[in-house]
Formats: C-alpha cells, structure tokens, sequence
C-alpha cells in the first residue's frame, strides 16, 4: 500500500493542506523548543498535553484517509499511520502490534535528531510527539477512542540508543 | 523593482516538499517538518489553558521564544539559501529593507501567515499586518499569535541587528490588533529594545 497524498495551496488565503487538513511547514528547532517547553513547565502537566494534543490533531487525518480509502485491516491502517509520519518529515518508523499492544521503533527520527541538533544528549526520553502520534494510529488502526492506548518510550536516541522505541498497551 | 510577495510565493511553492528515504525533510539547514496547523494551536491553546493566572505572562513569552527562535536560525538559513538566491534576490534593490520583505514573502508561501511589510523606519521599527493566518483559528483569548510575533522580531534582526549568529535579543514584538479577537486583521509591530 502505497499512501496517496495530495498537497493543495488556496491562492486567496496562501494556506497549504494536505489530502485536504490544512498543514504547515516548521522546523525542529520549532518542534525541539515546543517539546522543551513542554518538559519546562512538567510541573503543570505541559508533556502529557502535548501527547495529547498531539494523538487529537493526527487523528482525524488518520481517520479521513482510512475512511476514503477503505482501509480495513488493522495492519493497513497501521501503515498508514507510518507513512503518514514519513510524510510529514518525522522519520520512519517501524510500526507493529495488535489490539493488546504493540511496538514503534524509529530508526530516524525528526523530534530526537532535532534535539540532538539542537542540544546534544538529554537523560530522558523527550518523545511525547511521537508517543501521541502513535497512540493515535494505533486507536485509528482498532477503531478505539482517543486515550485507549498508553505509549511509552522505552529506548531513546537523544539517551544514546541507536533507534528510539515506544512501547504501546491499552490503557 | 522592489521584492514582490505574490511573485515570490508562487515560484515558491512549487518547490516540492517531499520526504527522503528517512522520512526527514533537510532544508534551509533545518529539519523541516510538515504537520497539521490544528497541532500548533491545538498546543497553544491547552497550554495556555493548563496554566494559572499567575504564570500565563511566563507561558506565553516561552510560546513566542519557540517562533522566535525558530524564525532566527530558520530565517537564516532561509536568506542563505539557492532558492532565496534565485528568486528573491534579483528583485533586491533596497538593501535589507528588501531582504525583509523577501523573507516576509517566504513566511507566506510556507503558510504562515499572509503578511507583508506595512511600514518600516531602517533599524528601528516595523509594522506587519497579517490578512490570514493559522493561529487566529486557534481557541482561546486575548492576542494568541505567538508564532507571528516570534518570527517578526527574529526576521528584523537578521535584517538589522548584529551578523547572524550574534544579532538575538536586539528587537522586541507587540501585537497590535488580532484576527482571533475580532480585528479585520493582524498587526504586529516590531521595535528596537
């Protein structure tokens, strides 16, 4: 299966949409400041609203794109979820699992090797983009609501690990 | 000739933004990544949400700082670039008044925002004004384009302030008026600290 996208720019408004959400091109220092700022204010729960924002905003992509095109195996709507990411510039990852759980391995990755750019090692994992990115593919694959699965990653490239791995379990 | 905006925004975006084999899009000397405006604001607006009335000043400065330093070391890599070579720079016949408003034309066609240069004093102060652009449809209240604001003041000090990487902190940005609160568009105006 191969992702059909289709990338559209209103010449009135000058917005840019992709298969028709509207989207719009940062960088990673965008992305490493945001995910810093979400570790800076821990305290008022910042990372847990970026993962969800995060798994809100992929979702309805995810959904329009399966229901258009009539994905039905959950397998292939995990597909589209990965080529979704790749897409839209945030690495490629491996993604496999069942409705019990599963595993996201990111050989590349744009949050991690952004921070790593930006600001070399960390002693955490920062990864709450791609912690809500694949909660939202894995709730897209199984037909589940928003929050039915809890991502955590368990290996970091910003910790020295060669490829970042998330850990995915209902929740 | 001065830089026209619509000239440069339609030669820009055909410019194909499209993943490698690692799913990493290089440009610019950034990694460049392309997401749904809903995920921005959607941030924005919990974030803002979650935090108490004392410490809202704190979040929304560290929302503009992401733009700002976003749009300094991006803007660089921006006006450095072969395609700002090749299409902005021939229409350049005022200096670095022309290279902002280039720079300007790129924050458009990357779908920022639909802006431009309304008044400019050389060094010293700028006004933007915004037709259309992403954050005004994000929730929330009060001025919430902080990702406007960050970039304006980053791109005046490419333009003006000490050689990049050595040029932070020399400008400041207000937001005037604000499509999000009812104004017919947004202003935003940038002065020397």
């Amino acid at each position: 299966m191969k992702l059909e996208l289709k990338h559209t720019f209103d010449e009135k408004t000058f917005r840019h949409a992709l298969n028709g959400h509207g989207v719009v091109l940062h960088c990673h220092h965008y992305m490493s400041l945001t995910t810093k700022l979400a570790e800076d204010f821990a305290d008022l729960g910042a990372p847990r609203v970026l993962r969800e924002a995060t798994e809100d905003s992929i979702r309805p992509m995810l959904d329009s794109y399966i229901k258009e095109h009539g994905v039905a195996s959950p397998e292939e709507r995990l597909e589209v979820g990965r080529q979704y990411f790749a897409a839209m510039g945030m690495g490629t990852m491996e993604i496999t699992g069942g409705a019990s759980g599963g595993t996201a391995t990111l050989k590349h990755s744009h949050v991690d090797e952004g921070w790593l750019q930006k600001w070399g090692p960390h002693d955490k994992p920062i990864n709450h983009f791609t912690c809500g990115f694949v909660a939202a593919a894995f709730a897209a694959a199984f037909d589940k609501p928003a929050r039915s699965f809890q991502v955590t990653e368990s290996a970091s490239m910003v910790m020295g690990a060669p490829a970042s791995v998330l850990a995915v379990k209902p929740a | 000739m001065t830089v026209l905006r619509d000239q440069v925004v339609k030669s820009l975006v055909q410019v194909e933004v499209k993943a490698n084999e690692d799913g990493l899009i290089p440009g610019f000397n950034v990694l460049v990544n392309q997401l749904p405006v809903a995920f921005w604001n959607t941030v924005a607006e919990r974030l803002m949400a979650i935090t108490p009335p004392e410490r809202k000043a704190e979040m929304e400065s560290s929302l503009v700082n992401c733009a700002y330093e976003c749009g300094y070391h991006t803007g660089y890599g921006i006006i450095t670039s072969p395609e700002f070579q090749s299409v902005v720079m021939p229409m350049v016949t005022e200096g670095a008044k022309d290279v902002l408003r280039g720079a300007f034309a790129v924050f458009t066609a990357w779908g920022w925002a639909k802006s431009g240069i309304v008044q400019i004093r050389d060094g010293e102060r700028m006004v933007i004004r915004a037709v259309d652009y992403y954050e005004a449809d994000g929730g929330g209240s009060g001025h919430r384009a902080y990702m406007v604001q960050g970039v304006s003041k980053a791109f005046m000090e490419l333009a003006y302030a000490a050689p990049y990487p050595n040029g932070m902190n020399t400008f400041t940005c207000e937001q005037t008026q604000g499509i999000e609160v009812g104004d017919p568009h947004g202003e935003f105006v940038v002065t020397k600290k």
